[in-house]
């Protein structure tokens, strides 16, 4: 060979491994540990919502601190548990962020397996009390706090004005009621009006879950045990969602897209659902105005019942490879401290404070043009304190797996005791 | 002068004079070890050597390491060896859900890998006719969905099988059903998705390799069949096939492999079907990690019950398959 063609050759095989090396090298988007710099990194997902009022938090904390910098990385929450999973599983802890978001439901399940991935900071600046106590609960484990509590999922009632009054009903009327009431209401509205007044995913527990939590009642009791047998709430939930389904009030759809579907085009005139549904159902810009909102039904058959509950929510978390100090810092300044931060990404984002101080000021208070004018954060912050408790505990997608299941089978006529008992003896076969 | 026995040691070779002369790699008079036999070997090892040493570190052993963690339990990073050693697999017998997943990738695998092959078995006979016009696009038009994005045709097909899909639309349209079908929400027609799913992927990838081994076929072996009064499918049938058989062996495999680690049909388009109905094995096991309290151990030992249903299946169609004649 030439000697012209061997350095050819001798570059085209070097040249690749060369650039895939030094590219394994660079990439490095882990938080630093608390060496000084003025630097935190945050993992979320959500640009709309969760990545904008972080990039107004920051701007919130430079005021005080100019030289303050804050990365936020998009990953969305599929990808984040799993992320999460990965470096815990395999203790590459150096490869974590400062803060990161994490669901409400999936608190304990990371909390109790994986303890190495999170940082305690209840000796911060952060008064915990100023958020409402179902909230703290999900990232409190041993009475020690991990996470702030940041996006509410208190579930509302969102209805249709316009399809409301066409039947001769209003707001009101769903007010404060039970779920025997919006039933009969349901009923008569569907028959004037053509439109059932829910959708549902098939196969997801959303809404009986959401009955549940506000009978105060759980999947799991204190000690962690499944009780989905013998559970009077859970099958009073199952009961009325059966009887909604089959009269036509709630209508079921197969996946997420078809259910904002069924919203957007004007299919159902309303929804059960976490505060966050506002932002999906904005988009829908021809319903502007006619819209309202207000609390849920009450199971009422069920001693403890209430009017409120909560379906999702998420908390920061601070990792254990963070600078704990600036981190908690921050939080403090910010979500758990300032009104400006709520004043500001309300309006925008939709996002509701968990933050008890923030609703009372002014903006809270502000019409909503989209919702009729209801001012509408004001009455979901009012909601929030009393919303009840709920045990998740570590195997919570387990029992909500198990009980969604359970209620696929119910709808398709197998006995409810039945269909509870297979998913007590499944969750109980997953906690072995 | 006359060799002496005291010579032996000292003596050094003198080369008979019609032999080649020494070649410049040897060592004195003796004859070197890498000869050219050697170093043509150890050049194909060095080659092959990376490689190796690569499927070495990232497959092998990475397999070894998930079989000993299936040999454990617990939760999260707290593994320990379980009790009886065996007590994962065990724990499998038991488990309702993974037995539906088994029943359901089994479903798969019975129904679509036999309509598939078929189904590019003769797409490959009909596209190698020299007659035939617009070969190359009719090629390209079967093999183009194998090149689609798998979430994104998993989408597709969600939104044409919805309940205002297309394909309610279209039915309705000609009034072959009444009301629309809950494609996604029964299990029955929600598997049928899937299957139709998978046909309309894989079998331009399988025809593909008929048509590759079509051409291998001799020609004048059909035309003497012709010749002797077979019809179309007769030639197909005694012909045609016999000859493919080492090619329907290999495709065979492949798909069961494949059909059996199935995960991104029943991920993307049914998120494992209405309450685990069209879950697969691969997608419980990924649910097992990373979705619910993570039990890597338990996870592996799934792993490994798919490994071994894969090299049983795959061993009994070698030996059924692989005759040489």
């Amino acid at each position: 060979m030439k000697s012209s063609a061997k350095l050819a050759a001798a570059l085209t095989l070097t040249l690749p491994l060369a650039l895939t090396l030094s590219a394994c090298g660079s990439g490095g988007e882990a938080g630093g540990e608390g060496d000084g710099d003025n630097k935190l990194t945050v993992w979320t997902w959500d640009p709309a919502f969760n990545i904008y009022a972080m990039e107004e938090a920051e701007k919130v904390y430079q005021q005080d601190n100019p030289d303050f910098e804050l990365e936020i990385v998009e990953v969305p929450w599929d990808d984040l548990q799993t992320k999460l999973t990965t470096i815990a599983q395999s203790q590459a802890f150096s490869e974590l962020p400062d803060i990161f978001l994490m669901q409400n439901n999936a608190f304990q399940k990371n909390g109790l397996n994986y303890p190495d991935l999170f940082s305690d900071f209840s000796d911060s600046d952060i008064d915990f009390s100023e958020f409402p106590e179902s909230v703290v609960e999900y990232s409190t484990i041993d009475d020690i706090n991990y996470g702030v509590p940041f996006d509410a999922g208190t579930a509302v009632t969102a209805l249709r004005t316009d399809v409301l009054e066409q039947a001769g009903y209003t707001v009101d009327d769903f007010t404060d009621i039970t779920w025997e009431q919006y039933l009969t209401i349901g009923k008569d509205v569907l028959a004037k009006t053509g439109q059932p007044l829910l959708s549902g995913q098939a196969g997801s527990a959303d809404i009986p879950m959401m009955m549940l939590q506000s009978a105060g009642a759980s999947l799991f009791d204190d000690e962690g045990n499944p009780t989905i047998v013998d559970n009077e709430a859970l099958e009073a939930a199952i009961d009325v969602y059966t009887q909604l389904v089959d009269a036509g009030v709630l209508i079921e759809v197969n996946s997420w897209d078809e259910y904002i579907g069924t919203i957007v085009n004007s299919n159902v005139g309303g929804t059960i659902n976490g505060i966050w549904i506002v932002g999906s159902i904005q988009t829908a810009e021809d319903q502007a105005g006619k819209w309202g909102i207000t609390n849920l039904p009450k199971l009422d058959t069920i001693s403890g019942a209430t009017n409120y509950s909560a379906n999702g929510g998420s908390s920061w978390a601070i990792s254990s490879n963070a600078d704990v100090d600036l981190a908690s810092d921050f939080l403090a300044a910010t979500f758990a401290g300032s009104t400006e931060l709520y004043d500001t990404i309300l309006p925008k984002a939709g996002a509701v404070a968990n933050w008890i101080p923030a609703g009372d000021s002014d903006v809270y208070n502000e019409p909503i043009d989209f919702f009729g004018g209801q001012p509408i954060f004001a009455d979901v912050v009012a909601f929030g304190p009393e919303v009840p408790s709920n045990n998740t505990g570590a195997y919570y997608y387990e029992a909500r797996d198990a009980v969604s299941t359970a209620m696929t089978q119910i709808m398709g006529g197998t006995d409810t005791a039945t269909a509870l008992g297979e998913a007590q003896a499944n969750v109980e076969f997953a906690m072995e | 002068m006359t060799p002496v026995a005291s010579d032996a040691k000292t003596r050094t070779k003198t080369p008979r004079r019609n032999d080649p002369p020494p070649l410049p790699n040897y060592i004195g008079n003796r004859k070197p070890w890498l000869n050219n036999t050697r170093r043509r070997s150890l050049t194909g090892w060095g080659f092959l050597l990376p490689a190796a040493l690569l499927i070495l570190f990232m497959s092998f052993i990475p397999m070894a390491q998930a079989f000993v963690l299936s040999l454990q339990t617990g939760r999260g990073t707290r593994l320990d060896f379980a009790d009886p050693l065996w007590y994962n697999y065990q724990r499998l017998l038991s488990d309702e859900i993974f037995k539906l997943t088994l029943t359901n990738t089994f479903i798969y695998l019975i129904i679509q890998v036999p309509l598939m092959l078929t189904l590019a078995l003769v797409l490959a006979n009909l596209l190698n006719n020299p007659k035939l016009k617009f070969k190359a696009l009719w090629r390209t038009a079967i093999f183009l969905p194998c090149a689609v994005s798998l979430v994104s045709y998993s989408l597709v097909f969600r939104t044409l099988f919805a309940g205002d899909g297309f394909v309610n639309d279209m039915l309705t349209g000609i009034g072959a059903i009444d009301s629309p079908i809950n494609w996604l929400g029964q299990a029955d027609t929600a598997r049928f998705v899937i299957i139709l799913g998978l046909l309309w992927r894989w079998t331009g990838y399988n025809m593909v390799f008929y048509l590759a081994a079509l051409q291998n076929i001799d020609h004048s072996s059909i035309e003497a069949a012709r010749m002797d009064g077979a019809n179309a499918f007769q030639t197909f049938w005694y012909v045609t096939v016999p000859q493919l058989k080492p090619m329907i062996v290999l495709t065979a495999i492949l798909s069961i492999n494949g059909t059996l680690q199935l995960f991104d049909e029943s991920w993307a388009l049914t998120r494992g079907g209405p309450a685990y109905q069209t879950m697969s094995m691969a997608h419980y096991l990924y649910e097992v990690s990373f979705q619910k309290n993570p039990n890597f151990g338990y996870a592996a030992a799934i792993s490994y019950v798919i490994l071994m249903l894969v090299a049983i299946l795959s061993f009994i169609q070698m030996k059924v398959g692989d005759k040489r004649d």
